[in-house]
């Protein structure tokens, strides 16, 4: 082999992880090796630098077994809160808002709004509305990788995004955000953000599959909840609008969100001071005009841990064509009505002693809007929405 | 805004640092879950999770804390079974991709700080004062250096000077063998560049 080695090669090679035969080029050839002895002093300098990352850990480790008990113990709350993380999540928008919104999506169509339009246009958010809901039964799904899988190929083969939210851009100030979202992001004239982004909106089509959706519920050891088969092949369609997320204190970055170790990250205690207010526009839905959504809606509370009577009930009482609503899990958080912007908001705390939080969410003028934070003053949440302009 | 961990527990005293094998691979897992249970794959994957995080941070409070939480997020949503299954190389990756995220927040960079030099006068690998304080100075320097690198640059050198085989770091961040070379010559490249820049900063 004539052909000299590449500075990969040679940086390669000083770990030991070059193929035979160019090792022998390497030993052959004094050039080679002459601009290896560059790359070494090179490499070296990091490798000082990152000599503790090889150093000995200490020998206060935790045994394996002890961690695992630990994992057990902590790991009941963490599927809670994994339900509860959906409404607090940071940037709500980004990583809790937009799911919030699918499932407020798939509970919230009206059941008679037969037009004569095959497609319409349904889903206006004007109101929140929560409902506590025990999630113990979805709870011990978790980690059943059967279902997952179900639902992971479910999802893949009946979403089809038409438009994918990009990466959030930074905005210098409202008027910017404002500009690039389509809408007038309000800023509390009184603070100063540390942050003002701004995601590009989202488009996607849920093609109803009853025979998979059954399949998933049979395996959750729910087969007693039958889908109708009148709405297999629906396309349901799904706008979501450009958002702007707008961060008080030190925050977490919301274009890290997309790495899977900065999802749900440990951010809460990273974070103390971080408030996000997050404003989006009410999504669009379009779907068939004969699709029973209500009914629908039913089995899906049913599914997450109501009575039948109860869904039925909870079902009639909320007005579906504009109500944006969010399933709580009961005896984690608690919630309140509350007058906030000039209208009725809805404050979700959950009172927890290592990791109390809150979110304060309402309907203004076509927006929704959340304000989240840790700890347990939510008081600033309505000074800052009462300060919007 | 998604912590749900306990609060700080009282960092424990890192005594009699003494030397030990350097356990910086990850145990190879080459079956699926389904035929393996959560409980192996922690109990094998533990200690390496574990080490990886308490030398990155320095806090083994913190190490402890992420370590767990790397398996909660598997055992939430484990990696899918199929080609390139490679459940060690994924929680090495998010155990990775967690102290990186945790170096690069100030305030709990300051943290790791207090507890990595208060570890290092409870344990001190040799009775010179100095020397101690110049590593940790080091350390400090390098974590800062770590927490402004491209994220990915980062990812790569903390696998490798943790200990990861190319093939290991390959199949964890879905790449070829033979691109570990020149990726991670590039990033040691910007890592002194940057690390140059901090020592000049704080002159």
């Amino acid at each position: 082999m004539n052909k000299h080695l590449t500075e990969g090669q040679l940086r390669a090679a000083l770990d030991g992880e070059l193929d035979g035969a160019n090792m022998r080029h390497l030993e052959s050839c004094s050039a080679c090796r002459a601009r290896q002895d560059l790359i070494r002093a090179e490499s070296q300098q990091a490798a000082r630098g990152l000599s503790f990352l090889a150093s000995p850990a200490p020998r206060t480790a935790p045994a394996a077994k002890t961690a695992l008990n630990r994992f057990h113990q902590r790991n009941p709350t963490q599927k809670e809160i994994s339900m509860f993380r959906k409404i607090f999540a940071s940037p709500l928008l980004r990583a809790g808002l937009a799911i919030v919104l699918a499932l407020a999506v798939m509970l919230s169509f009206p059941q008679g709004r037969a037009l004569a339009d095959q497609i319409l246009n349904l889903f206006r958010v004007q109101q929140v509305v929560v409902v506590p809901v025990d999630f113990t039964g979805m709870q011990q799904l978790t980690g059943n990788s059967t279902i997952g899988k179900q639902v992971s190929d479910l999802i893949s083969d009946s979403v089809t995004m038409q438009q994918k939210p990009g990466d959030p851009v930074t905005a210098t100030d409202a008027a910017q955000a404002s500009q690039l979202a389509g809408f007038t992001v309000r800023v509390p004239p009184a603070m100063t953000p540390s942050r003002i982004s701004v995601e590009n909106g989202a488009a996607f089509t849920i093609k109803v599959d009853v025979a998979k959706a059954q399949a998933l519920l049979n395996e959750a050891g729910r087969p007693d909840l039958v889908l109708p088969t009148s709405i297999d092949g629906s396309d349901v369609s799904v706008t979501i609008p450009a958002s702007a997320t707008v961060a008080f204190g030190t925050c977490p970055d919301p274009a890290a969100q997309d790495n899977p170790a900065d999802l749900g990250t440990t951010a809460g205690r990273k974070y103390p001071d971080c408030i996000i207010l997050a404003e989006i526009p009410t999504p669009t839905v379009s779907a068939p005009a004969g699709l029973d959504i209500a009914q629908l809606a039913q089995l899906g509370l049913e599914f997450s841990g109501m009575t039948s009577d109860q869904a039925a009930a909870f079902t009639q009482t909320v007005d579906w064509t504009s109500t944006l609503v969010i399933p709580l899990p009961k005896n984690a958080a608690t919630y309140q009505q509350v007058m906030v912007d000039g209208v009725n908001g809805t404050l979700i705390q959950r009172p927890a002693d290592d990791a109390p939080q809150y979110a304060l969410l309402w309907v203004k003028n076509g927006i929704i809007y959340a304000i989240s934070s840790l700890g347990t003053n939510s008081q600033q949440a309505l000074d800052i929405a009462n300060s919007l302009p | 805004m998604d912590e749900f961990l306990p609060h700080e527990r009282a960092i424990p005293a890192m005594k009699a640092r003494k030397a030990e094998p350097v356990e910086p691979r990850i145990v190879p897992i080459e079956a699926s879950l389904s035929a393996r249970s959560f409980e192996d794959l922690f109990l094998e994957n533990w200690g390496p999770v574990y080490r990886l995080l308490v030398r990155m941070l320095g806090d083994p409070a913190e190490a402890e804390d992420l370590a767990l939480e790397t398996f909660f997020r598997f055992y939430r949503r484990p990696p899918q079974a199929g080609d390139g299954y490679n459940p060690g190389g994924w929680l090495y990756r998010v155990a990775t991709n967690l102290g990186l995220h945790s170096i690069r927040s100030f305030k709990r960079r300051e943290r790791y700080e207090l507890a990595a030099g208060k570890a290092a006068l409870e344990s001190p690998p040799e009775d010179q004062p100095a020397a101690i304080f110049e590593n940790e100075e080091d350390h400090r320097l390098a974590r800062l250096a770590l927490a402004r690198l491209n994220p990915r640059r980062a990812e790569l050198l903390v696998m490798r000077y943790s200990g990861m085989a190319y093939k290991d770091i390959a199949a964890a961040l879905g790449l070829s063998p033979t691109s570990i070379g020149p990726l991670l010559l590039r990033a040691e490249r910007e890592f002194a560049k940057v690390y140059r820049a901090l020592e000049q900063e704080e002159a």
